[in-house]
């Protein structure tokens, strides 16, 4: 039985093969030793497209799209929106989660760690 | 001058290890007998956080925003009543002050009243204010009590403690460096006078919560006196320590559960005080090793000639926060708890400023820290056992808004309007949205008042308060909705008002895992709308937020929220107080159909982000969604996202050779990198 940790929701890590997946649909991003957002598909939207300008004018409800523009993260075979952020245009993107895959490797195999339903615990009694 | 550096006030915040007499007292404690002292710290720590609300004047103190602590004898926090997580871990840091500097001149006794609110020592910014008292048993110190709290007036340039334009700290009014204020049990009367002259703007308000914080702190000295005579000094030191023992392990525990990795989280506002312009108001790298972690600043904007800027142990109070209520919940508030945390500041920052820098609007500036902490946490969590405890980030817009002159009751008034502050929506969570109008991300414990309580205490009328709809962030899990109300001048010919707030332009949460941020909030105004004349001729005599937006009220004035002091003639509208909601959770096409049909019906959400943003089929005549078709228009959504988007590399290409106006880049620091660009010049 492979070995899925949940990273996110929808977002799942296969520990044997490190790799992530996407949690909706299985497909195999890439390597989850990289940016999991490498192998998703990227849109960049208007805010004002997301966030509906009530009134007229500069300040309206709705960011400023010369200030910031919305990037929305796919994954590629199903469409799920695994991952947003608001940058400003040009900004580099941000690469929010880097898991230590040796350690986690190291401490599952010294029973330090226990994976239980997708989810670690920690097991007191080897920690 | 010794004010201390920043490696003294973070190595302040390290537990000062035991001595071997408290070792020897702290193995001593039989079990049974620990674990019933403990609850008696609490005890003790509830009935003066209970006095401190009691005995305190002005709104932030009725509504609970304070904390009441004790310590041991070294200064180290060993347990507290909040109220607010803001002052959970950094107090250490003046109290060690107090006894590196103070004891030999002017000396530390018993009767003694320590106080100070200059965040260059080791606080947030100058409204929060600090009374320390030693606790004394048989001429050995035993340890401190401490009662913090926020007032909103500090006699700075513009009403409310808080000013948006000041430059530097020597125009925020009351700056005291931790000093001795009384002895014997009693404040001196001239520390009396010099508050009631810093205060004139609302003497009641500072030196009634003055007095509040030193009857709060003496309360808890005096319960700590009677567990010396009734269990013996011996018994005491041993628990205190065996307390910073207890919440030290209890955190490396909890974070030694997580996998190792590093997580970053980066955050923009659009404002510093009156400057407008794109600043990266927290660049967070987070790196989790084992039973520790480092939280690193680095890549954070310059600081600027605003008072949106703080100083590090300002930052670390704020991220106390968000810990305290979601990760470190069942651990005792303890300065050891964050033992096993690490910072990097970065000089020269905007979370790491020169001396002379203002600090009094830290709590804008940490907005980036408290959104980004939300972020890295969560992601760190989310893959163990803690998963349900990942949350987006709160929408910490923080919009306070300040009104000051003369009230109905002909007394002299500056003060915060708690309403708004206490209303923000929460984050939404790993299983469901985030709590509508939950409270102030602050003070987790602080409460709202009522509408009629305001109406009573300020000149003013509230035509409506109500939720504000679509102000979460969209998501599977939404954030949750923050209030709008109406405010307008009653009673009296005039006030004063100013807001300090930014996130008119850009908001500064991120969402998490495909949600989406809440909306911004500009400052609006009914202009030349006589308010009385409004009521009477609106039929039914009923106003909304609804109402407001489509312009059946009048013509609207729309400006940043953020504002310096301005004068409110009488029945003119104050403003449109507006309470932030919280970031969204997860990708909003997940949403359950159900759960949206209940926000329109509820009109927390609107049709047109049933429509655009959740993609459902919504009936408004029969109020109703039509399931089969929602199904359909998802379908499409999601084929549509497939084949409109761009894989990364041949998209970031693109994206790497932009950049915003230059115009708005003043305060950024270089692009993209946000260095200083020079050195931040106040006379």
């Amino acid at each position: 039985m492979k070995q899925i940790l949940h990273i996110g929701d929808n977002l799942n890590i296969d520990l044997d093969n490190e790799q992530w997946v996407c949690g909706k649909c299985d497909h195999n991003i890439g390597p989850a030793s990289e940016n999991v957002k490498y192998g998703l598909l990227v849109k960049e939207r208007d805010p004002t497209e997301i966030h509906q300008p009530l009134i007229s004018g500069e300040y309206n409800f709705a960011p400023n799209p010369d200030w910031i523009r919305i990037l929305e993260f796919y994954c590629p075979q199903c469409g799920l929106q695994v991952e947003t952020e608001y940058l400003p245009p040009g900004h580099p993107i941000t690469n929010t989660t880097e898991i230590d895959l040796l350690s986690l490797k190291s401490r599952l195999a010294s029973g330090e760690l226990l994976l239980e339903a997708g989810h670690l615990k920690l097991n007191e009694g080897k920690a | 001058m010794s004010i201390p550096t920043l490696e003294e006030k973070m190595a302040a915040l390290k537990v000062t290890p035991a001595s071997p007499y408290e070792r020897k007292c702290a193995d001593a404690l039989t079990r049974g007998a620990y674990e019933i002292a403990v609850q008696r710290t609490a005890d003790i720590l509830d009935e003066g956080y209970e006095i401190f609300m009691r005995s305190s004047r002005s709104s932030m103190g009725v509504a609970g925003d304070s904390i009441v602590a004790m310590f041991n004898a070294s200064g180290d926090l060993v347990n507290a009543s909040a109220g607010t997580y803001l002052h959970a871990i950094i107090p250490p840091i003046v109290i060690k002050y107090i006894i590196k500097n103070y004891s030999e001149n002017p000396g530390i006794k018993d009767g003694d009243i320590f106080y100070t609110n200059d965040a260059l020592y080791g606080g947030i910014h100058n409204p929060d204010q600090v009374a320390i008292t030693p606790v004394f048993f048989d001429e050995t110190l035993v340890g401190w009590t401490a009662a913090l709290s926020h007032t909103t007036e500090t006699g700075a340039k513009e009403p409310g403690g808080m000013p948006v334009s000041a430059t530097s700290r020597f125009e925020e009014g009351m700056n005291l460096p931790p000093m001795k204020i009384g002895k014997n049990f009693r404040i001196n009367n001239d520390i009396i006078e010099l508050f009631r002259a810093f205060g004139i703007r609302a003497e009641a308000n500072v030196t009634v919560d003055l007095k509040a914080r030193c009857t709060t702190a003496d309360r808890v000295r005096v319960r700590l006196v009677e567990m010396c005579k009734r269990e013996g000094v011996d018994f005491v030191t041993g628990l205190f320590r065996r307390m910073l023992d207890q919440a030290e392990t209890g955190a490396r525990k909890r974070l030694l559960g997580w996998p190792d990795g590093t997580y970053r989280c980066v955050t923009f506002s659009d404002a510093a005080g009156n400057i407008r312009g794109l600043i990266r108001n927290c660049y967070m790298t987070l790196v989790k090793k084992g039973d520790g972690m480092v939280i690193d600043f680095t890549g954070t904007s310059p600081e600027n000639l605003s008072s949106y800027n703080a100083h590090p142990q300002a930052v670390v109070g704020h991220l106390a926060n968000y810990i305290y209520e979601y990760v470190f919940h069942d651990l005792p508030i303890s300065s050891a708890s964050f033992a096993p945390i690490d910072f990097i500041f970065p000089e020269a920052s905007c979370l790491s400023p020169t001396p002379r820098a203002a600090t009094s609007n830290a709590v804008m500036i940490c907005t980036g820290a408290m959104s980004s902490v939300a972020n890295c946490l969560s992601r760190a969590r989310y893959g163990t056992v803690e998963w349900a405890q990942a949350t987006a980030s709160m929408g910490n817009g923080g919009n306070a808004t300040v009104i000051a002159g003369v009230s109905q009751w002909d007394q002299p008034f500056a003060d915060m309007i708690a309403y708004p502050i206490n209303t923000e929506g929460q984050g939404g969570r790993s299983c469901c949205d985030g709590m509508d109008a939950y409270g102030f991300p602050w003070c987790a414990f602080g409460r709202a008042p009522d509408v009629e309580a305001i109406e009573n205490e300020f000149p003013m009328i509230i035509p409506f308060s109500q939720h504000w709809p679509d102000s979460g962030g969209h998501g599977k899990y939404r954030g949750g909705c923050g209030t709008a109300q109406f405010w307008a001048v009653h009673h009296v010919p005039s006030l004063y008002f100013m807001a300090i707030a930014d996130n008119s332009t850009v908001q500064t949460p991120q969402p998490i895992f495909g949600g989406y941020a809440p909306p911004t909030v500009p400052g609006i105004t009914l202009r030349d709308t006589k308010v009385s004349k409004l009521l009477q001729e609106i039929e039914g005599g009923v106003l909304d937020f609804e109402g407001l937006v489509s312009g059946r009220y009048g013509e609207l004035e729309t400006e940043p929220f953020g504002r310096t002091t301005r004068a409110i003639e009488g029945d003119e509208t104050v403003t449109i107080g507006l309470s932030t909601g919280g970031a969204g959770f997860g990708d909003p096409l997940e949403r359950d159909i159900a759960s949206i049909e209940q926000d329109l019906v509820a009109g927390l959400c609107t049709q047109w982000t049933a429509e655009h943003i959740y993609k459902v089929a919504w009936n408004a005549e029969h109020e109703r969604i039509d399931f089969e078709k929602s199904e359909l228009m998802r379908k499409e959504a999601r084929l549509l996202r497939v084949s409109e988007g761009i894989p990364f590399a041949e998209f970031e290409k693109k994206w790497k050779t932009r950049k915003p106006p230059e115009e708005i880049l003043n305060i950024y620091g270089t692009w993209p990198d946000a260095k200083p660009t020079g050195p931040a010049i106040r006379p």
